[in-house]
């Protein structure tokens, strides 16, 4: 099954110090995903869905236990593998009254760290990898949590803007603990 | 701990009336332990999943770990994923490809047939002390294979597989057999809810649950606004528990047929099946059953997101307990080994975007064990009984063209019932005397 494995988006070697922390670009990347992140905790899915590019491929690939030589473990098998069409899909669910799952909705918390930007080999497109830890409350619930390596293709569109033209969402559960993935990430 | 007369009082199967209590109630599933998951059949794996000599999965029988493989003369065997010296965790990555197996712990290492090859520290050992050939890993008691599907049992006096299994293979032949072979796609997505596992082992087989839990995708125009819409089908019971539905569709809204597989692959039901068998592919499109008692098929037509056209979907799923109220979840993508590269990529889309864990469909049902779960711990729900009477007097549908009692309704409980029935009558099984202690007298080798 190839569906899943395109690869990742190449970045280029080259360490350019305009990517670097306490640039321009690096402190406008690092307010685009906690402003990202501000989104999701306030649950206005809408307004994240606006940060996606429409050719957007956004996929959570299920990883596996395996020896080292054999690689980190992501499969071609993902628990997630959305569009632009089914992301909308699924915000838009998220906004029914009727999607239980998030009815009433988890409180959630995205911690976004590790923030490392490289220039893509694509002009205007910027490879960002940033760590997620996302703890969700539920109910009465003790807390469920999420952590993992965000691997995200920026894209600076006409306006100046950036937005996402790609994730990989590669966590660091082989076996998801938390009852489901109804939250975004 | 209850006694079997206790048991029969909480499930009462022929009345629809089950118990709160054998959800979540500690006693009730360390009974299940043994009387259960110590003797029924279990699903495995598929045979796909080890295509080649030396490929190995790390999976479970029952409850107890099992280690999966193909070894090198091309025999499937499944070993208790246990060293026969200290009782190591012998293969502990989720799959591998390898020729031997090798403790960790004192480097005892074992063939792909189980045979104990060496042993550490061997000149340390008298006379005696060390019999390689009684220590071979132990192998998974009963093992057995039905269209690539593999399932074991712990249970030395459990009848075959075959008899296990009885009339359900002839409806397994139509899922898993309909076109030539399937093969399971790659890994299996795994995740745990805070469920009873018979929560879920309930929802597969709840037609008219899909209208109210999945209410969000009739609020989207995913499925249709008639509440009856999933009725339109059959349902079937048969002996040991097994059960499963085949639905239509709501007629003329719903036209899709043939499992949802494409025209192009219809001639290969007549090839593959006999008459009645194509005649039940060939007018329904959506399937799901029940191999008693944690593992089943569903075979559906969904679109994946509101713009994208609906696919057929083979999916399978798998419930293990790690607790009363703690299950382990499998969900695996199978598709026909037959079907056409786009057909296979626009199934998977389709899948993932609708079942497991992050499905548009599957992730409110995990809700709902969670929360029926939750709500059956305490004192005063134990007291009380769920409500499973919906078709209590349905008559059977004689003309329906396969075995087992059919009815004509693919809304009800009677496969609920029959679930539960055979729960009984598994958990009243006289138990023999004390296990007592296997030592070295596993055997090893074809």
């Amino acid at each position: 099954m190839s569906v899943a494995s395109a690869p990742a988006q190449r970045a280029s070697s080259v360490a350019d110090p305009g990517c670097m922390p306490g640039s321009a670009l690096y402190g406008e990347i690092l307010q685009f995903l906690y402003q990202e992140a501000e989104l999701l905790d306030e649950c206005r899915f809408r307004e994240w869905l606006g940060l996606f590019a429409e050719d957007i491929r956004y996929t959570m690939p299920v990883r596996t236990t395996q020896f080292r030589a054999r690689g980190p473990g992501f499969q071609d098998v993902a628990f997630i593998e959305d569009n632009f069409n089914s992301l909308t899909t699924r915000v838009e669910r998220l906004l029914t009254d009727t999607a239980w799952a998030e009815t009433p909705p988890s409180r959630t918390r995205h911690f976004i760290s590790n923030v490392l930007v490289r220039l893509a080999e694509k002009p205007g497109e910027f490879v960002v990898r940033s760590s997620f830890m996302v703890t969700r409350s539920r109910g009465g619930q003790g807390y469920q949590m999420f952590t993992g390596l965000r691997e995200d293709t920026l894209r600076r569109v006409a306006s100046g803007a950036l937005c996402i033209a790609y994730r990989n969402i590669l966590v660091d559960q082989t076996v998801i603990t938390g009852t489901n993935l109804s939250i975004l990430f | 701990m209850p006694d079997t007369p206790d048991l029969a009082t909480l499930v009462r199967a022929e009345q629809g009336l089950i118990s709160r209590r054998i959800f979540a109630d500690p006693e009730i599933f360390n009974l299940e332990v043994e009387r259960i998951f110590g003797k029924s059949w279990f699903f495995i794996g598929h045979e796909s999943e080890i295509a080649r000599p030396g490929d190995i999965v790390a999976r479970q029988c029952g409850i107890d770990p099992v280690i999966l493989l193909r070894d090198e003369q091309g025999v499937v065997r499944a070993f208790l994923n246990s060293c026969r010296h200290r009782g190591m965790r012998l293969c502990r990555v989720d799959r591998e490809h390898a020729t031997t197996l090798k403790c960790p712990y004192h480097g005892w290492a074992y063939s792909t047939s189980g045979a104990l090859l060496a042993a550490s520290s061997e000149d340390h050992y008298g006379e005696g002390e060390l019999e390689k050939e009684q220590l071979g890993l132990i192998p998974v008691t009963k093992l057995g294979i039905y269209r690539g599907l593999v399932f074991g049992s712990w249970d030395a006096t459990a009848p075959s597989l075959e008899q296990w299994l009885g009339d359900m293979r002839w409806y397994m032949d139509i899922i898993f057999g309909r076109t030539g072979e399937i093969e399971f796609v790659g890994v299996p997505q795994v995740w745990e809810v805070e469920c009873s596992w018979k929560f879920a082992t309930d929802n597969f087989t709840d037609n008219f649950h899909v209208y109210w839990a999945h209410q969000s995708l009739v609020e989207l125009g995913m499925l249709p606004s008639d509440p009856d819409f999933a009725s339109h089908g059959h349902m079937v019971t048969l002996q040991n528990g097994h059960i499963l539905h085949f639905v239509a569709g709501q007629p003329g809204v719903d036209t899709y047929q043939g499992l949802g597989l494409p025209k192009a692959l219809w001639p290969r039901f007549k090839e593959n099946l006999d008459p009645a068998q194509v005649q039940i592919a060939q007018k329904h499109a959506y399937s799901a059953g029940t191999m008693w008692p944690n593992f089943h098929w569903l075979q559906l037509v969904t679109a994946g997101d509101t713009r994208s056209e609906p696919c057929g979907i083979l999916n399978l799923r798998l419930e293990i307990p790690i607790s009363p109220t703690r299950t382990r979840m499998y969900s695996w993508f199978a598709i026909d080994k037959a079907a056409p590269p786009e057909y296979r990529k626009h199934s998977y889309e389709t899948y993932v975007r609708t079942f497991g864990p992050a499905g548009i469909f599957d992730q409110d049902d995990m809700e709902n064990w969670e929360e029926c779960t939750a709500a059956a711990m305490g004192p005063a729900a134990k007291r009380y009984t769920l409500h499973h009477k919906m078709g209590l007097e349905r008559p059977q549908d004689r003309t329906w063209p396969g075995p087992g009692i059919a009815y004509a309704d693919s809304y009800g409980e009677m496969t609920q019932r029959a679930w539960y029935a055979e729960w009984l009558r598994c958990m009243q099984r006289p138990q023999r005397t004390a296990p007592g202690i296997v030592g070295t007298q596993a055997k090893v080798g074809p």
